[in-house]
């Protein structure tokens, strides 16, 4: 049941980013410079600027064209392709696991149980029994989807493969065929915006429109005379500043993880350049290791803050219940 | 080389805190090691409360 749940989440999630917004503007930007001009002009700040800030597109879409960069529907970008691959896996991994499952697991089953049973735990601890119940399919899914799709970002081969501008050598590949899904800003805003609205649903189902009022702006209980009315007054100014700080938390969460990947794959890659021609993946090893501490450590981060959030709207519910 | 003064200030504010959060984290389990697992989780999340600043100053400073 878990397990159709985290297929359906996947395939919701790997069908958001379509409309590919960021990629499209910097094409238009690109697009107004004069062309001609402007690659000479770049060239040699190009060898040293890494990753660019928005993903390439590979395929522009039905009706799209790449020599204007018109952007169609249906286009594809390279971060989409490793995220398709990714979400893939999952499902593949997922299947093969639980195909022909044993009372007692061995194996995969035993790794897949395992992982899934720890999250179990490591919810229930954020986010009460009762919550965790109905909860649990989201915030296991984006761990784990964040999880290997940062590790799978840092295989060789990612931004190294792809094609090079006509007329420079191969040492820079503009169009890299693969990239880290989480170093595309689409991808990571699709899934803020997919846990807004489920907090939403959840805060609403859970206390109700009046208890969400009541939630941010605390009104009730404050004795009454000049004092109460001071309180009323103030409590509502702290709703004002409880609704901002709703309003940045899915900014914070986009570009926390955007900006630790994209971060981590530009350093990795001014480090290489540091190391010189030969001794370049030397200097670049302790940094992998810290970029694979630190995929797990950003996956780790958006799936609590998201389940903390949901428990700090929805846990006054949960005590009433037990009361 | 170029650079911005308030992409610097708030990658300063931010290490600090993080470092002040791991600090007291190491300390507080340190002295009491059973707490381990939810200092742990309480000190990713103000950890990464503390690194959020900088990221928004970095992408909607400029």
């Amino acid at each position: 049941m878990i397990f159709h749940r985290l297929l359906l989440v996947i395939t919701l999630i790997a069908a958001l980013p379509f409309p590919a917004l960021f990629g499209a503007e910097e094409e238009e930007a690109a697009k107004s410079a004069p062309a001609g001009e402007s690659h000479h002009g770049d060239d040699h700040k190009e060898k040293h600027h890494g990753l660019p800030k928005t993903a390439p597109v590979l395929y522009h879409g039905i009706g799209g064209d790449a020599e204007t960069g018109k952007i169609g529907p249906l286009a594809i970008t390279n971060s989409m392709v490793v995220m398709f691959v990714v979400a893939v896996g999952i499902i593949v991994v997922a299947q093969l696991a639980t195909r022909n499952a044993q009372l007692i697991p061995a194996g995969l089953q035993n790794f897949v149980e395992w992982l899934v049973e720890s999250l179990y735990g490591f919810f229930e601890d954020v986010l009460g029994t009762h919550m965790v119940k109905k909860t649990f399919w989201f915030f296991a899914t984006i761990f784990i989807f964040i999880l290997f799709s940062n590790w799978f970002g840092l295989l060789p081969g990612l931004g190294t493969i792809g094609w090079a501008e006509p007329g420079h050598h191969n040492e820079h590949i503009s169009n890299p065929l693969l990239r880290g899904v989480n170093a595309d800003l689409n991808m990571t805003l699709a899934m803020a915006a997919i846990f807004m609205v489920l907090w939403l649903f959840w805060s609403l189902q859970a206390v109700g429109p009046g208890g969400f009022l009541g939630h941010l702006f605390d009104v009730k209980g404050h004795g009454s005379g000049f004092f109460g009315v001071f309180l009323v007054v103030v409590f509502i100014c702290v709703g004002v500043i409880e609704i901002v700080s709703i309003g940045v938390r899915p900014v914070a969460l986009t570009f926390r993880l955007y900006g630790n990947v994209f971060a981590g794959e530009n350093m990795l890659e001014s480090v290489m350049m540091m190391g010189g021609p030969y001794f370049g993946w030397l200097a670049v090893l302790p940094f992998y290791l810290l970029e694979v501490l630190v995929g797990l450590v950003q996956a780790l981060v958006f799936a609590l803050l998201t389940s903390v959030f949901t428990a700090l709207m929805c846990e006054h519910h949960g005590e009433e219940h037990s009361q | 080389m170029t650079g911005s003064i308030q992409v610097g200030l708030a990658a300063l504010g931010s290490a600090i805190g993080v470092g002040l959060v791991g600090a007291k984290a190491a300390e507080a389990t340190g002295r009491n090691p059973g707490a381990a697992g939810p200092i742990r989780t309480q000190a990713i999340i103000f950890a990464a409360l503390a690194e959020g600043i900088v990221f928004i100053a970095l992408f909607l400073g400029n």
